[in-house]
């Protein structure tokens, strides 16, 4: 048995305890506005290809802090990129809240919510089963959310890194750390997005304008710190 | 659906959703709810000054951190002098913010004299531009004490 077995035990229970905190905070907005945007019918399998889009791109970032057996050197080359996946996860936010709402002002592109606008046509697109795949891509794409609790994992993995014997163990065993991290954090999100789904929630007409509300905040708070980070 | 669903079940959760949107923007659900400054998120260093001391029984502590300025996201040297009691092990030191649970990072301190610990670290940064930090240091059979201090981002 290896020195890192240990901790992918360990930061397999962090994931899932951090899941129900830390990861509501960052994730939370987007798995919601996912799961309050998309039919019941649909919604644990693009949950699934969220998180695992999510999953992958942890175990990427782990693999490359393994093999470079720095985690300064990696979040500093992936910086620029972070603060820009923060600001598209907050613009994403917001035009969900403003589409939910129907309150979009931008005439003929966006519509005012209803089906006829050129957004609310790319929005039933991208709610349509066929485009499941995007909801992959998004978690591809959104694994890269600046976090707290992934760069500890990262450090982690860096450490793991450092005490292996190859370039090949030092990738898969900081991409093991990550791996075992994301899954950890799951349950919570997958909670989160069914619970949000549920049917009689959306069909609460109250309740989906405050949600609405709730968003468009969150939005301009992702926008706003992506800026400021 | 909606007619297997009580009152009760509905009012459940609406509440749980604005529970999990105040958790949103609060970056954790718990404290969102709990809320509240404590004294365990009170500053008791200016790490960006000069070493800080801490008191545990007889046993005096006192924890550097450099290079100054402290910020996040750098590598950063932690040195940790304890006087006052022989220390047989080395004491455990672990980083972490007040009040939120960023996941284990330890800082592994190794002996450089009789009385001195050093290790290497990261303080992470938080995106919700909390800066304050905690170094819990650890010793076995006799206590832990806490330096909490503001770093840079």
């Amino acid at each position: 048995m290896s020195s890192t077995e240990p901790l992918y035990l360990l930061f397999l229970v962090t994931g899932f305890t951090v899941g129900f905190g830390h990861c509501i905070g960052m994730c939370g907005p987007i798995v919601v506005s996912l799961s309050l945007n998309s039919k019941e019918s649909h919604l644990v399998f693009r949950h699934l290809l969220y998180n695992a889009g999510r999953v992958i791109t942890y175990g990427i970032l782990g693999g490359l802090a393994g093999t470079l057996g720095s985690f300064t050197i990696l979040a500093s080359s992936i910086l620029s990129l972070q603060k820009g996946v923060l600001i598209f996860a907050g613009i994403l936010i917001l035009l969900m809240g403003l589409a939910m709402g129907g309150w979009l002002p931008f005439g003929n592109f966006f519509g005012s919510g209803g089906s006829s606008s050129v957004f609310s046509k790319w929005f039933q697109r991208f709610s349509a089963a066929k485009s499941s795949v995007c909801f992959l891509l998004l978690g591809l794409l959104l694994g890269l959310l600046p976090c707290g609790p992934v760069y500890t994992v990262l450090i982690a993995s860096a450490r793991a890194g450092m005490s292996a014997e190859s370039a090949l163990q030092a990738f898969l065993s900081g991409m093991g750390l990550m791996v075992a991290f994301g899954v950890g954090t799951l349950p919570a999100l997958l909670l989160m997005g069914k619970l949000a789904g549920l049917g009689w929630l959306k069909s609460r007409q109250v309740i989906y304008r405050i949600s609405s509300v709730l968003m468009v905040l969150v939005g301009v708070y992702f926008i706003i710190q992506g800026i400021r980070y | 659906m909606l007619k297997s669903c009580t009152i009760k079940g509905r009012c459940l959760g609406f509440l749980l959703l604005i529970y999990l949107f105040c958790g949103m923007m609060a970056g954790n659900p718990w404290k969102a709810i709990a809320g509240g400054p404590s004294s365990e998120n009170s500053v008791n260093c200016d790490m960006q000054q000069g070493p800080c001391t801490k008191h545990l029984g007889d046993m005096i502590v006192t924890l550097d951190i450099l290079p100054k300025p402290v910020m996040a996201m750098k590598d950063l040297t932690f040195t940790l002098t304890v006087s006052g009691k022989n220390l047989s092990s080395e004491p455990l030191m672990d980083l972490g913010m007040p009040g939120m649970n960023m996941g284990p990072n330890r800082v592994e301190l190794k002996r450089v004299k009789e009385d001195v610990f050093e290790g290497q670290g990261v303080i992470v940064r938080c995106p919700s531009g909390k800066r304050t930090w905690k170094a819990t240091v650890t010793f076995p059979q006799t206590g832990k004490v806490e330096f909490v201090f503001d770093v840079i981002y």
